[in-house]
């Protein structure tokens, strides 16, 4: 049905956005959502095509002659700029467009500015929230917005299982899960507290739809398996403290951006292929192909 | 909005502890004007707290709508940090009610013009709004409070009360002590005192001191006030819920200098609002609200908050009682408003009429049960200051006599409006329709219409040939 993981991803999060918006309450202006979306892509064409495109102009004849010019009329990456846009819609909330609009625009900014050896380490949306959290002060978070409703959990795993599949990243979910579920039981366990208080934390919507579409992002996070595993449990410890310690509600959103300049580091200690969404899109033409 | 109707008067509704979108100027009152209130007293196990809080520093206050003998009256809190005397205090009853009038979800109605009249502009009629301190002395007996690994971390009396500050070690340790010390507790207390200890919290104690009550002449226990800086921003409601049979109405004002508060462990949803309901939902305001709120909370699932009203405390539109001015701000635990403590050598100024005061209130109405709600609530401010209030509004038929081509047409829009009302009303409570239509006092259609047959024999419809 999907040529592309991310096509799938963005029909994904598109639905969770019109159920969001239809079934769960939510009051969101076009304005915002359109600023958003706007402001991502905006920033992509900027990043991607206009300023190299001017670079081109400025130098590139001298230094490069046989380079092709960047066509002013494309928007490579609009994929993955969507996604980020649709993602922050999903997640962030502002009294104006113009704060959605930053933080669409520093998200996209977030991938060619803050590079190490070519690869991007924050995830751009997260990037864009924690900016305007820290430089704004009209934008926050909702995490209860999804409640704890089974039939959007049952719905959150099945597309998040699917795409996550496809682009072989579904172990860092489960990590993430099973290490941050472990570490909330046992603090029930020392607590003596009810089960089902367990149950109730750990069946957040919010909680899953990050854990299955943000943190996975395979362009920023470590590209080995093992430094992933590492990587997911690590953010799942610092979430867990900053929750109980801290009393920070965002604290998964905190805790990403804390640590995703680890990304890196684990990178140089495991080295492993960087994820390449046309190697996964060339992969499954060849297993439809042998098939 | 209609700017050819009159609105008249609105309402409110009051809930009991542990228990327009505004985009229009406020002196004209174009949300039409308060017509009757639906309160507190419609529920019957519900409890009222107001959390002022900025950064850190929260202000709780929990009115007390105890109903049995005073001697039996006991109140156990958990609390995040050790509260010394000067942290506790008694508040008065009637800010409560002040904060519940005014943020109550309101009916307000609208007066069709006649339609053969010229416009007549609006007229509004706005409508008027609407302790001594004991000490006491008497210690308590506690014995083998350390044996028990209780400790008591401070004592003290404020106005009609008696405090003790307790740290725990083992859930039944301090079961044992409570129980010694004559306070009734449920059975398996222990089981949900446990948590509460090992998460590092303390137990506010609150009995009544009977001289000071009776010396006091009080008519009733008047709300406890504790101020303490702590980052949780949480309510427990976890020993409410120890052997409530029933759920149980909380509504809680959360005062804010940013924005709305809400929920982060469980979903906020708005109350409906700005419905168009029948005429006779005046007459039965607090039924209507109660079988909405109810409809509303099953249709959710029984797992949300109901957002009731969230407003920037410096005015209101409609107004169901006038906002709060700095005093009665500072009674309800706002402690952020420069104005409120004079300066040395100046006597204190307080703006007679209320203007900006960077408050915002959110209401949240929460019903509960152990099982839909197994966690304690957890709350974050937010930057959001989008104005939101439960707004029902009735629109009155013009019934006057009526001479001119424009009536039939009028008579028929109304005819149609008051069907939609009706749909809207069985939807939102889950009412028959055929009983919500039994009494609707449908506008008359037009006397003798004149039958179809008249013009074709009178000759008035007849062809010109010319």
């Amino acid at each position: 049905m999907f040529k592309d993981a991310r096509d799938a991803q963005i029909a994904f999060l598109a639905l969770f956005l019109l159920l969001g918006v239809s079934t769960r309450d939510w009051t969101l202006h076009p304005s915002l959502l359109l600023a958003t979306i706007a402001s991502c892509l905006l920033a992509q064409w900027l990043s991607t095509v206009l300023i190299p495109y001017a670079q081109q102009r400025r130098l590139g004849a001298a230094i490069a002659p046989d380079t092709r010019p960047v066509p002013l009329l494309s928007l490579p990456g609009w994929r993955s700029a969507l996604i980020t846009s649709l993602g922050l819609c999903l997640l962030l909330r502002a009294n104006s467009p113009l704060t959605m609009a930053i933080a669409g625009c520093l998200a996209i900014a977030s991938k060619s500015l803050l590079r190490y050896q070519g690869k991007h380490f924050f995830n751009p949306a997260n990037f864009g929230i924690i900016a305007v959290l820290l430089l704004t002060q009209n934008a926050w978070v909702s995490p209860g917005q999804w409640g704890a409703e089974p039939i959007y959990l049952l719905f959150f795993a099945g597309a998040g299982c699917l795409v996550l599949g496809w682009v072989g990243r579904w172990e860092t979910s489960a990590a993430f899960l099973v290490s941050y579920g472990g570490l909330e039981a046992a603090r029930s366990l020392y607590l003596h507290q009810a089960w089902d208080i367990w149950a109730h934390q750990f069946s957040s919507g919010s909680l899953l739809l990050f854990a299955l579409f943000m943190l996975t992002d395979p362009r920023s996070i470590p590209n080995a398996r093992g430094a992933r595993l590492l990587w997911a449990v690590a953010i799942a410890l610092s979430t867990f403290v900053l929750q109980h310690q801290f009393y920070l509600p965002t604290a998964i959103f905190w805790s990403l951006f804390a640590l995703a300049p680890l990304t890196p580091l684990l990178d140089a200690r495991w080295q492993a292929p960087a994820f390449d969404w046309r190697a996964v899109y060339r992969r499954d033409r060849q297993t439809l192909a042998d098939g | 909005m209609n700017m050819k109707t009159i609105g008249r008067a609105a309402a409110t509704l009051l809930l009991s502890l542990f228990g327009c979108v505004a985009l229009v100027a406020p002196a004209w009152a174009f949300c039409g004007f308060y017509v009757s209130k639906a309160d507190a007293s419609l529920y019957n196990q519900a409890s009222q707290v107001i959390i002022a809080r900025d950064g850190d520093r929260t202000v709780l206050t929990m009115a007390n709508d105890y109903q049995g003998e005073v001697k039996d009256f006991a109140l156990v809190v958990p609390v995040p940090v050790v509260l010394e005397e000067e942290q506790v205090h008694v508040g008065e009853p009637e800010i409560i009610e002040r904060l519940d009038t005014f943020s109550a979800p309101r009916l307000v109605e609208y007066f069709d013009h006649n339609p053969c009249d010229p416009v007549a502009l609006p007229a509004p009629m706005p409508q008027a709004p609407g302790a001594a301190r004991g000490t006491a002395n008497e210690a308590l007996e506690f014995d083998d409070a350390e044996s028990l690994g209780v400790t008591i971390e401070s004592q003290f009396s404020v106005g009609e009360y008696d405090i003790l500050i307790l740290s725990a070690r083992e859930s039944e340790g301090l079961e044992t002590w409570l129980r010694q010390n004559d306070y009734r507790l449920p059975e398996n207390a222990s089981r949900l005192l446990q948590p509460y200890i090992r998460d590092g919290l303390k137990f506010f104690v609150a009995r009544v001191n009977l001289e000071e009550f009776e010396d006091g002449d009080f008519q009733r226990l008047r709300p406890l006030m504790m101020a303490y800086e702590s980052s949780r921003f949480m309510l427990p409601i976890r020993l409410g819920t120890m052997n409530a049979t029933e759920a149980q109405d909380l509504i809680v004002y959360l005062l804010s200098p940013r924005g709305q508060v809400e929920l982060t462990n469980y979903r906020t949803v708005r109350i409906p609002s700005d419905e168009e309901l029948p005429e006779f939902v005046e007459d039965e305001f607090g039924d209507f609200y109660k079988a909405m709120f109810t409809h509303s909370y099953d249709r959710e699932g029984k797992r949300a908050a109901f957002l009731e009203y969230a407003w920037d405390m410096a005015w209101c539109d409609p107004c169901a009682a006038n906002p709060l001015t700095p005093e009665e701000l500072r009674q309800a635990g706002v402690f952020w408003l420069n104005n409120l403590r004079p300066q040395p050598g100046q006597p204190r100024r307080l703006p007679a009429q209320p203007g900006p005061q960077n408050v915002f209130i959110t209401r949240l109405h929460v019903r509960y049960t152990r099982d839909r709600f197994p966690e304690d609530l957890r709350f974050q401010q937010t930057a959001n200051r989008e104005n939101f209030q439960g707004r029902y509004i009735i629109r009155r038929p013009y019934r006057g006599e009526m001479e001119c081509a424009a009536a039939d047409p009028y008579r028929q829009q109304v005819r149609d409006r008051q069907a939609r009302e009706a749909e809207t009303l069985a939807s939102l409570t889950g009412w028959r329709l055929s009983d919500i239509r039994r009494k609707i006092d449908t506008l008359p259609t037009p006397e003798d219409p004149r039958p179809w047959w008249q013009d074709l024999w009178s000759g008035r419809g007849r062809l010109n040939p010319g």
